[in-house]
């Protein structure tokens, strides 16, 4: 076990080193926008993990690369501790907003309501593991009150998270070798570009950057102001979909940025490897590649189902409001992104769509986009396996017993033994998440007002949480009780790292401490 | 000057497709972005991103074009 620690320390420890720098970035915003009085706060909450990370990987310096058991831990606890110590911004901003010292001048006007709830550590906590998975549920009920700062580190962390933490901490602190791999495995991620670790991941940050200088330049031509360009264009490549005003994208009320933005999320449901090779001219992936074909495929017969929900459902009244909504939020929900439209002050509140409805955009939320892209849910590639697995069990009865058969999937062709195991994942992964769900659903139902909310909400909801999506049918927000609230950061966290490396470290942890045997 | 000896832009470089005009692309992103931040919305800074956009569009659809 000592082994097992020094390892886990080692590399927690480098994710909390580069977690120090991503905070000093920030502190650079704050200067620009002439807010000095957060940037004590900033300098305190960068000090703390440089100084635990530093302690850690000075300690550890010698440990051994991580295993699979040890890289699954290392993903758990290092994302549990990065969004931790990435709080650490929301809680001492808020604080010195509240305490209001005289040496640092702080203006009246950052001293909201909004920004008080982050005097509360669980939601700083929440606001930044919904950050850095990618969620976008968030703890404020008016985000445009919030210093620019926060704006800032909150579209930040969902960019970085999007991406992964360990993607950055890898590219940063380059390690080359066989642990770099097995971390990288199990962050969900396994598609290679090169066969460096070192260089895969490089080249993964090099195609996100340039897709976020597109995506910004997109938006800020559809008519969005530049800052709020450069925040949408973060989070919504990321599928990250935090948002710097009110209402999320439905403050703009704007045809042409909500069809801005649905390139910009679908550009950040198609894997990276895909991406690279699309760069270099081979558009033939959009069709030949499963995922990218699944992807858009889903998003546009689920659009087209959900667009003739919401329509003919007497939702909306014209063919094309129908449309523009339908298919924003069900694209907005198949890649996790999460921005909202539909929202009460512009039309119809997602939370007042017909339970079908709500049910539609729930099923994107849950089944996701490609796996090795930035998004949540069970990812199509899993889908694609459960479907043709079956497939594959039942046409079986009607093969003689000694027919030699194989399962295609994606251009592969596995013997028995290979479809067995993957086709084992996958349902895994799929039991797993039924059941975490409903554990949520129930955990909700218990604490929330009776009567409140209908089932559908509830569904939604928690579908959004643990898909990493961020949709939300109006439950989530600093009033939730606390156990939904605990609740939805577990969702969150499992969401983003698949379920099984939070279950691992768990069954370590519960292990040493006796509980489990 | 070799400027691939150039810090960040040599790992810029070499972290990319292998390719100038990409590379070019997303080293002028900044640039653009700073642009916009600092002029506004004027008729010179929506040619740039108008430019930007559509160079971006029309190499990757040329690549493709390359390709076939």
């Amino acid at each position: 076990m000592n082994g097992t620690k020094a390892t886990l320390g080692r590399d927690i420890g480098r994710m909390l080193e580069a977690l120090a720098g991503l905070i000093v970035v920030t502190a650079i915003v704050a200067l620009v926008w002439g807010e000095f009085y957060v940037v004590p706060a900033l300098a305190v909450s960068a000090a703390i993990p440089f100084g635990v990370g530093y302690a850690l990987t000075t300690l550890f310096a010698d440990a051994e690369d991580p295993g699979k058991l040890h890289g699954m831990m290392v993903a758990a606890s290092g994302w549990f501790a990065v969004a931790l110590f990435g709080s650490l911004p929301f809680l001492l901003v808020a604080w010195t907003a509240e305490l209001d010292p005289a040496l640092l001048s702080v203006p009246s006007s950052a001293r909201t309501t909004t920004l008080a709830a982050f005097t509360k550590p669980l939601n700083a906590f929440f606001e930044s593991m919904s950050g850095f998975t990618g969620t976008g549920l968030t703890m404020t009920d008016n985000e445009e009150v919030l210093p620019r700062t926060l704006q800032w580190w909150r579209s930040f962390i969902e960019w970085v998270g999007g991406v992964g933490v360990i993607v950055l901490t890898t590219a940063i602190l380059a390690r080359p070798g066989s642990g770099s791999l097995t971390l990288y495995e199990s962050e969900a991620r396994s598609e290679k570009i090169h066969p460096s670790i070192v260089s895969t991941v490089r080249t993964i940050w090099w195609i996100f950057v340039l897709f976020t200088f597109v995506s910004i330049t997109l938006l800020w031509l559809a008519g969005m102001p530049i800052w709020g360009a450069i925040n949408h264009g973060m989070t919504g490549l990321a599928t990250g979909g935090f948002s710097i005003t009110d209402n999320s994208i439905a403050t703009y009320d704007s045809v042409a940025i909500d069809f801005a933005l649905l390139p910009i999320m679908t550009l950040g449901s198609i894997a990276f490897p895909i991406h690279f090779l699309i760069l270099r001219g081979d558009l033939k992936n959009f069709y030949t590649d499963l995922q990218t074909r699944w992807v858009l495929g889903g998003f546009t017969l689920g659009s087209a189902f959900l667009w003739a929900l919401v329509y003919f459902g007497g939702t909306y009244g014209s063919a094309f409001t129908a449309l523009r909504y339908g298919l924003f939020q069900f694209v907005s929900a198949m890649s996790c992104t999460g921005f909202q439209t539909a929202v009460s002050s512009t039309n119809v509140a997602l939370g007042n769509w017909t339970a079908a409805a709500q049910l539609t955009v729930t099923g994107g939320m849950v089944v996701g986009a490609a796996a090795g892209s930035t998004v949540g849910g069970i990812k199509l590639i899993r889908l694609a396996t459960l479907i043709k697995g079956i497939q594959h069990r039942i046409s079986d009865v009607f093969y003689p017993a000694s027919a030699v058969r194989r399962l295609e999937i994606d251009g592969r062709r596995l013997d028995e033994r290979e479809a067995r195991r993957e086709f084992e994942e996958a349902g895994i992964i799929a039991v797993l998440w039924v059941a975490f769900l409903t554990v949520a659903m129930f955990v909700l139902l218990l604490v929330l007002p009776m009567g409140e909310y209908t089932l559908e909400n509830v569904i939604f909801e928690v579908a959004s949480a643990q898909g990493n999506v961020g949709l939300s049918a109006g439950i989530t927000g600093p009033s939730m009780p606390d156990l939904g609230k605990v609740m939805f950061l577990f969702n969150m966290w499992i969401g983003r790292l698949e379920i099984i490396p939070v279950l691992v470290l768990l069954r370590a942890i519960f292990k040493r401490g006796g509980v489990y045997r | 000057m070799n400027v691939e000896r150039i810090p960040l832009i040599g790992q810029v470089l070499e972290s990319g497709a292998d390719d100038r005009v990409l590379d070019g692309l997303l080293l002028s992103g900044p640039v653009v972005v700073a642009l916009i931040v600092l002029a506004g919305r004027n008729l010179l800074t929506e040619g740039i991103a108008v430019t930007y956009l559509l160079v971006f569009v029309a190499y990757v659809a040329y690549l493709s074009l390359q390709r076939t």
